[in-house]
């Protein structure tokens, strides 16, 4: 058992979630204006990700660079991890790589609580990835729990790098987005992403 | 059996291979100044790849922008490819996923002869991938080949990002630079691969 055995269905059962569905969770979020350079580099790299298709491909050439975005915005106050064994709690399925973390710490050798946003890619149904991205939001909660620097909320994102849903978890409760943005809307979802790191969505 | 299984020894014996060890086989190439926006991404995301140190964040954050430069540079005459599924032999082994390859065709939505280049990314050293690289190497061989676009040679990378040993194949001779150019010479590497795709290396 592992993170990506999880459905969105079993993992709200094995957690007893709340699960609240809404459109446009995250809609009144303030819009962060990428760097010129980085839409232009952007731009390309969003076909070439396209017409190769793979999760790998669209990982590299969008997902990587908006996050790196994100930390150049933000000043390097964060820091993101790439393919880092997250092994929290084997009992319960909470194990496995994540595709990428972000956490508020600026230290970026290991990974230091808290963790604030899990992003998990995917080649194309975003809903899919929803019951792993979910399960590692969990394991988020109790990593920070247990390094005694719990937060209120952990966020959540499953992406096709084209394609954005986003995922806020609460205690128990679990606030689904049903808006899906695009990533020619990059400065919304930057902007998202960056009220998730101000602890503001 | 698939190409990770291949190691540098077991690949030899199996396919016949006469291997030659030289240093310095492509240090005559010319270097290829990389473009300003590669130098400054990769002045930034050189160092985030080697803190994180995954095989994915380096793949993310080095190779794919090296590879993605060398596109450019030729226009997109030639295509490239991240995590595709490259089964050419079951039976022999030449089965499984390649980090990433480049093809003369300029066709970027499926893979189309002839295959110049095979990447193979790892996390520590760029001789552990050696062994997989020229695997995927010879599959490329047979796949042009058998696509009646035999070419003569066939060119490899192992990589860590930060770190690049280049391989050739000649029929069933096999060289080994046994140099490792660094990132920090960016054109040096920049200059073997647009050489290997330029057929002149």
């Amino acid at each position: 058992m592992a993170y990506n055995n999880f459905t969105l269905e079993t993992v709200r059962r094995e957690f007893q979630l709340e699960i609240v569905e809404s459109a446009g969770v995250f809609s009144e979020t303030e819009t962060v204006a990428p760097r010129e350079h980085f839409i232009a580099d952007l731009q390309e790299k969003v076909q070439l990700a396209i017409s190769i298709g793979t999760e790998k491909a669209r990982s590299e050439l969008i997902v990587t660079g908006v996050l790196f975005e994100l930390r150049e915005y933000l000043d390097r106050r964060i820091s993101f991890f790439s393919g880092t064994e997250f092994n929290v709690d084997s009992e319960k399925g909470l194990t496995g790589v994540c595709d990428f973390l972000v956490s508020l710490s600026p230290i970026l050798s290991f990974l230091e609580a808290p963790i604030i946003i899990i992003v998990e890619a995917k080649r194309e149904n975003l809903t899919l990835g929803f019951g792993q991205c979910v399960a590692e939001m969990i394991a988020a909660q109790h990593f920070n729990a247990e390094k005694g620097n719990a937060i209120p909320c952990i966020y959540g994102s499953t992406t096709s790098g084209t394609e954005w849903r986003f995922l806020k978890l609460e205690g128990q409760r679990l606030h689904i987005d049903r808006a899906v943005y695009q990533i020619t809307q990059c400065d919304k979802i930057l902007g998202i992403l960056s009220s998730m790191v101000e602890q503001k969505a | 059996m698939a190409y990770s299984n291949f190691t540098l020894e077991t690949v030899q014996q199996e396919f016949q291979l006469e291997t030659v060890r030289s240093i310095g086989i492509f240090s005559d190439m010319e270097p290829m100044d990389p473009s300003e926006i590669l130098t400054i991404v990769l002045e930034k995301k050189v160092p985030v790849a080697a803190a994180i140190g995954t095989e994915k964040a380096r793949s993310e954050l080095i190779v794919a922008n090296v590879l993605f430069e060398l596109l450019e540079q030729f226009d997109y005459r030639i295509s490239f490819f991240s995590g595709i599924d490259f089964n050419v032999d079951v039976e022999k082994g030449l089965t499984g996923v390649s980090d990433f390859l480049v093809s003369l065709s300029p066709e970027q939505f499926y893979l189309q002869a002839p295959i110049i280049i095979l990447v193979e990314a790892k996390k520590e050293d760029p001789k552990f991938g050696l062994g997989q690289c020229v695997a995927e190497m010879i599959a490329a061989q047979r796949f042009n080949a058998d696509k009646g676009n035999d070419i003569s040679r066939i060119y490899g990378a192992a990589t860590t990002g930060t770190e690049w040993q280049f391989l050739k194949l000649e029929e069933k001779c096999l060289h080994i630079d046994m140099a490792i150019y660094s990132i920090a010479q960016c054109d040096k590497i920049l200059g073997i691969l647009s050489s290997m795709v330029e057929q002149k290396a």
